[in-house]
């Protein structure tokens, strides 16, 4: 049976999701803060459904539909400004906490994915799900979600090996 | 499993940001409001017990309108037939669900024959057996969603027979 959860309870959970949250959002946002909005609106509604904090699933689906959602109801925006929000995605500040070098370039590398293999990278690494929850999360199927996800890494180890 | 572990122990070293505490703030303040978040898109579930209440709603309903209907279909069709009911089947069924239409379409029909009434042996009926497929749509005016559901039927129709 399911415990009550206490206010406090969604602190710990969020701690512990946000920032992988955040990483995934980033894919429909123009900055930090448009993502930030789409997390806020996503956690809120899921918390609020008492839906089970185990299931991952449906929190990232959730997240998914809500910035899906802003971007339909964003349609008064111009292709053009579109295109140059795109651009303005380099600037974007940086996702990832770094230690050193190598893990600078790592995190560039990890940014330069193309949206579909970076999004199945990071449900996997810093989400631990599965192709399945993946798949069922991106309405992909399970080997298209393990071929990006190859994919992906294939092209991040070609930025990584040492020019000769 | 793949040889992709090293690269893939390398991309979990690397953290992403952590969530600023102003988000943490702007949630806490959003979860204590009582029921004010906005819904969007995402719906909430609709419970497996109210689910089945439609069910049962719709299939009264659908009985009852096919008991009105004895009169029309008396003489048999050849073509098959669209009855469209633009009123609800039940009142209102899950929470901001709203009844939106219910058609039960006729696709084949067999005229059985004459047989003799069950409960009065002399008397003579025409047994005509009706195979339709029924259609139930709930609407949420307030987020758009639509909840359908859709089950093939039969029914048989006895008509008393009389001769001159």
């Amino acid at each position: 049976m399911e415990r009550t959860r206490s206010n406090e309870d969604w602190k710990t959970c969020f701690a512990q999701l946000g920032p992988a949250l955040l990483l995934f959002a980033r894919r429909w946002a123009n900055c930090r803060a448009d993502a930030e909005d789409i997390v806020q609106e996503a956690f809120v509604r899921f918390w609020r459904h008492q839906h089970s904090i185990e299931d991952r699933a449906l929190l990232y689906t959730t997240v998914r539909s809500t910035a899906l959602d802003r971007l339909r109801s964003e349609q008064r925006r111009s292709r053009r400004e579109a295109a140059a929000a795109r651009d303005g995605a380099e600037h974007f500040e940086p996702q990832f906490t770094t230690v050193d070098e190598g893990q600078q370039v790592l995190a560039a590398a990890v940014e330069r994915l193309p949206d579909e293999q970076r999004e199945v990278v990071i449900l996997k690494i810093w989400n631990e799900l599965t192709f399945a929850e993946i798949a069922g999360i991106l309405e992909i199927s399970q080997n298209t979600a393990a071929s990006r996800y190859r994919y992906a890494l294939g092209a991040l180890r070609k930025t990584l090996q040492p020019h000769e | 499993m793949n040889d992709f572990s090293e690269l893939e122990a390398e991309l979990k070293q690397l953290r992403p940001v952590p969530v600023r505490d102003e988000l943490f703030a702007r949630i806490e303040r959003l979860l204590l409001q009582p029921d004010a978040a906005p819904i969007a898109g995402v719906l909430p579930r609709p419970s497996r017990h109210g689910l089945w209440w439609s069910i049962g709603l719709g299939l009264s309903g659908a009985t009852a309108l096919v008991l009105l209907g004895l009169g029309f279909f008396a003489k048999p069709q050849t073509e098959p037939t669209v009855t469209q009911n633009p009123t609800p089947p039940a009142a209102s069924l899950t929470s901001g669900f709203r009844p939106a239409t219910l058609s039960q379409v006729v696709y084949r029909q067999r005229d059985e024959g004459l047989v003799f009434s069950p409960n009065q042996s002399e008397r003579l009926l025409r047994r005509v057996r009706y195979d339709t497929r029924e259609t139930m749509q709930w609407r949420n005016p307030q987020t758009g969603a639509s909840l359908r559901v859709s089950y093939p039927a039969e029914q048989v129709v006895l008509t008393p027979v009389s001769f001159q």
